[in-house]
């Protein structure tokens, strides 16, 4: 026997639980499986950026909507304080060829109206006085900002929760069946089956797995990124920080802990299974000296705890979203590539539009399943 | 990065142990240690150990701690102090804060002994200042020489509550109370009983209810609780106290493990999944000591040595036959401590009404922490004799013999099996020389001489509390429940090194009180 | 695979209980009421727990509190504490300054 619901979600991260928030608001029954825990995967692992800034075009609108129209509103209409602060995003660059990249940047972005611009050292300076003086320019976007990854996505599970929605964790999908024709049910791990008219896979990288089974393939890869926290300091600066090299990536929270992610070489060459996320030996080390580069002023302050997450890294580095035309019922939100966090409201308020038939309040055609062309 | 064959996480007696066997058989060691000073709770030890000869029985355990160390030095062992390992990562990678940088180490074998970490129970002023671990104030007293308070409530009597209140009382503390929200005393007996003739009251079925005060712990409310450990309304009793020790379990600090992706399982704490050897499921990462398990320094150097073999042989260092051969003698060893009244697997039982040899244990040890003297006879080491003779207060099965070693003269007697009772032969040639006194590490051993002269017994009982009372001087003889019985005469006190600063002190009793005066306090004033 | 919660279960309501306003989380001032209350509002593990209240996350990353939160939890929930997922452990295991984490020596 199977359970029934309007809609099934496939993965309970920040866009699963969003969308099942979107859809409960409109009374619509959902049922969301998951198959660790709530956020376990990259929602509660990404350093917690908002921004537009330095986004693919293809992308920029869904994150200009999530921060003109949703972030804002989200702490009050959620009921949770999500820590959104829109304190802009200053990208460092150290060198001219820095420099070069942060104008590449810029101009992408300006071009669909963002308020993003080249600063010099003297003005970077005058924004966020702690930084190295090593420092030549930044691009600065103030609208840009950030918020707590982890309070973000619980707080839309406990909301959907309250709302209606049925969440099941420890029920991991293994294999999607269709029934004439179209996406119908989902059975897992342990032998249950569940049945809805419309199936959301929103499950990080191992989504391809999982609508592979219903002959659908997403081109992802894995890439293992890994962050660090710090104990909590007084206040330093409020804005996001980036570099042009994309060396590290964080910003300092409300807590007053710093949370920072970086790269350090080997991310695309761990050999290691899905489960695996314990650090690795040398990646922290790595951030470390990467930031203290751009702010010696916080050498002695102390790391408490470091974590590692999955990226699925899509092929051109924009996520799969919306319905997939050939098979009906079956929708995909995966492929985020680093950054799909900021956008999330966005999506997933789109997604519940698409499912409930209604006008998405985001062009999602370019993003769409079917627009993957060989090179040549 | 440094490659070594072992690398050793914690410089305690599992994590020395282990260290020595390696390096004995020639493998190259480094021990890494996150204190200023090796051997783990060893360094702070300050009481006799149990066990036998091959346990290091009878010797204090800060020496033990300092023999394992210099042993390891001069087998070649590197033990790096005040250098934090802060993770383990795939492929035998350690990384370890030290001097100020990351420094990085695989090992073909890697073995994590880091010990545990005292529990806490929350109740009303738990934060204040003043509410510590039992340990830590261990720690305090024997490591750093600073009194925690004036004034403690116990909580918890469990072997490191009721260790840990003897030591506060020979710091010159007082201790207000021990408390168990048990029904019987959790640890020793003999560990109980020292405390208790010293007048310190035993409260099973209590609960600690409040720490009171502003600043800082002023005083403590206890409750009676019943069968399902609830509070009782209005049986709340007051304490003026300005701390209050924690004693209610250790928890093993097996995170490294989990970090690095062993298989862990929930018995009394997190603990790694270990086959005989001491290996994890992680091939070439092993545990020993308490991080595998709480159990106490003795079996910690045996899992240690255990664990240290294994990587020998592991590593090419030690043929199969000899293996075999030396497992097998490190198992005996340690299954030989398992045995008896506190056992691992009889562990929180307490339905336990007889000793091994059939003879009914003193309940009022059980619940009030000392013997009542009309249960004494019952035992096979209370006997009656002419002159001067032992008097043994052992009654329950714990694996000790040092006593029976202690006697030159054979007045004393044990046997193979360690936990047995000891027993004071019918026709004693006790000469009175108070080396059993001395050896016995629960203090449990008394020299006495009814017929001292025509109105008057000798007692001679243990004494570890400065100043030494002098011969001559009058004062109270204490009963086994720490109340004054009647006056008594310091007939001597003798000290000697072979007796490792256990000192004896003999006094001089009505002769009615020879089988009741078990403690001396100086007169007042 | 973690354990079957379904998060739709009842647990019954939320009842405000005498000691609500002990602190159990000592490094970020948590209380044993709001620990009940999170799991009523549906934080069923320790990770979601922690991630929602910070219960955990302070200097001693869980190793005063750990024990007491599982507990918490697992009796709201009515299950055995022994059956819901610990804490999750990660280096370092102590807390390390930036500039010595980025020292490596001459390595």
């Amino acid at each position: 026997m199977a359970e029934c619901s309007e809609v099934l979600i496939v993965g309970a991260g920040i866009i699963g639980c969003a969308t099942a928030y979107y859809l409960a608001k409109r009374g619509i029954s959902v049922t969301v499986l998951e198959g660790e825990m709530i956020g376990h995967g990259g929602s509660s692992r990404n350093a917690g950026g908002v921004r537009q800034s330095a986004r693919d075009i293809r992308e920029l609108p869904l994150a200009m909507y999530s921060v003109k129209h949703l972030w804002p509103a989200l702490s009050e209409e959620l009921g949770v304080d999500v820590e959104y602060h829109q304190v802009g995003n200053i990208r460092l660059g150290l060198t001219n060829d820095h420099m070069e990249i942060l104008k590449k940047l810029v101009e992408n972005c300006k071009k669909d109206g963002l308020d993003v611009r080249l600063v010099s050292g003297e003005e970077a300076r005058e924004i966020c006085p702690y930084m190295s003086e090593e420092v030549i320019g930044a691009s600065w976007c103030p609208s840009d900002g950030n918020a707590n990854a982890l309070l973000s996505t619980l707080g839309y599970y406990r909301r959907a929760r309250e709302l209606g929605a049925r969440f099941i964790t420890g029920e991991e999908v293994v294999r999607l069946e269709t029934c004439r024709g179209a996406a119908r049910r989902a059975v897992t791990k342990r032998g249950n089956l569940y049945e809805a008219e419309h199936i959301l896979v929103a499950a990080g990288y191992e989504s391809r797995d999982i609508s592979a089974t219903l002959g659908i393939d997403i081109p992802l890869i894995r890439k293992y990124d890994e962050c660090l926290v710090t104990e909590a300091q007084p206040d330093y600066f409020p804005q996001t920080l980036g570099t042009a090299d994309a060396d590290f990536y964080g910003h300092q929270t409300k807590h007053g802990s710093f949370v920072f992610g970086g790269d350090c070489g080997f991310e695309y060459f761990h050999n290691r299974r899905q489960e695996h996320t314990a650090v690795t030996a040398n990646s922290a080390s790595c951030m470390a000296r990467n930031i203290l580069k751009y702010f010696p002023v916080l050498s002695d302050i102390r790391v408490v705890r470091q974590w590692g997450g999955w990226l699925d890294k899509c092929m051109d580095g924009v996520p799969v979203l919306g319905a997939v035309r050939e098979i009906p019922g079956l929708h995909l939100a995966a492929g985020f590539s680093g950054h799909g966090f900021g956008i999330a409201p966005a999506v997933a308020l789109c997604l519940a539009q698409e499912i409930a038939g209604e006008e998405t309040a985001v062009d999602l055609s370019e993003l769409r399943y079917d627009r993957f062309k060989s090179v040549k | 990065m440094k490659r070594y064959e072992l690398l050793v996480v914690g410089a305690g007696p599992a994590g020395l142990s282990a260290a020595i066997e390696a390096a004995r058989l020639g493998m190259k060691v480094a021990v890494f240690d996150e204190n200023s000073r090796p051997g783990g709770q060893l360094f702070k030890q300050i009481h006799k150990f149990f066990g036998s000869k091959e346990h290091k029985a009878k010797i204090r355990g800060y020496r033990i701690g300092a023999e394992l160390l210099s042993e390891a030095e001069r087998l070649g062992v590197e033990v790096h102090l005040n250098a934090v390992v802060t993770g383990i990562f795939e492929f035998m990678e350690i990384n370890v804060m030290e001097n100020g940088e990351l420094c990085h180490y695989k090992g073909n074998a890697v073995l994590v002994a880091a010990g545990a970490r005292e529990n806490m129970i929350p109740f009303e002023g738990w934060t204040l200042p003043g509410v510590i671990g039992a340990g830590a104030a261990q720690t305090m007293m024997n490591l750093h020489g600073v009194r925690p308070g004036q004034r403690v409530l116990m909580v918890g009597s469990g072997n490191v509550g009721l260790v840990v209140s003897y030591q506060l009382l020979q710091a010159g503390i007082q201790v207000a109370a021990i408390i168990d929200a048990a029904p019987q005393v959790g640890g020793y007996g003999v560990h109980a009983s020292k405390v208790a003739r010293t007048g310190v009251p035993f409260l099973l079925s209590h609960t600690i209810i409040k720490a009171e005060g502003t600043e800082r712990v002023t005083g403590a409310v206890i409750a009676k609780v019943d069968e399902k450990f609830r509070p009782i309304a209005g049986t709340e009793q007051h304490f003026d106290v300005d701390t209050i020790c924690m004693a209610v379990g250790l928890s093993p600090m097996s995170q490294l493990l989990a970090m690095a992706g062993c298989r862990m399982e929930e018995r009394r704490g997190t603990v790694p999944v270990l086959n005989e050897y001491g290996e994890t499921s992680v091939a070439g990462i092993f545990a020993a000591g308490d991080v595998a398990g709480i159990e106490e320094a003795s079996s910690a150097m045996l899992t240690g040595r255990i664990a240290g073999t294994a990587i020998a042989r592991k590593l090419g260092y030690l043929d199969e036959e000899t293996f075999s051969g030396e497992y097998q003698a490190l198992k005996e060893a340690l299954s030989r401590l398992h045995e008896g009244m506190f056992s691992p697997e009889n562990r929180g039982r307490r339905d336990l009404t007889e000793t091994d040899e059939g003879i009914p244990l003193s309940q009022s040890l059980l619940k009030n922490g000392y013997i009542e003297k009309e249960e004494l006879t019952r035992f096979p080491g209370v006997v009656k004799q002419k002159g001067i003779h032992p008097v043994i207060e052992c009654t329950q099965n714990i694996p000790c013999n040092p006593c029976q070693d202690a006697c030159k003269f054979g007045c004393i007697a044990v046997g193979s099996r360690i936990t047995k009772l000891p027993e004071v032969a019918k026709d004693s040639r006790c000469t009175g020389c108070g080396m059993c006194v001395a050896s016995c590490s629960g203090q449990a051993i008394f020299l006495v001489n009814e017929d001292y002269d025509e109105t008057g017994a000798s007692v001679t009982l243990p004494y570890e509390f400065f100043p030494y009372p002098k011969a001559g001087e009058r004062g109270l003889a204490l009963g086994r429940d720490g109340r004054p019985v009647c006056e008594a005469e310091v007939i001597s006190v003798k000290s000697s090194p072979v007796m490792d600063q256990t000192a004896l002190l003999t006094i001089r009793v009505p002769k009615e009180m020879a089988m009741t005066a078990r403690f001396y306090r100086a007169k007042e004033g | 695979m973690s354990i079957y919660l379904d998060r739709s279960r009842s647990i019954g309501e939320f009842v405000p209980e005498p000691d609500d306003g002990l602190i159990i989380c000592r490094c970020e001032e948590i209380t044993k009421g709001e620990i009940r209350q999170a799991v009523h509002e549906g934080m069923w593990t320790m990770t979601e727990v922690k991630r929602f209240l910070r219960a955990g996350m302070g200097l001693c990353q869980g190793q005063t509190c750990g024990r007491i939160v599982k507990g918490i939890i697992a009796k709201e929930l009515g299950l055995e504490a022994a059956e819901l997922p610990g804490n999750v452990d990660r280096a370092p295991a102590r807390p390390i300054e930036l500039t010595i984490l980025g020292n490596e020596g001459e390595q």
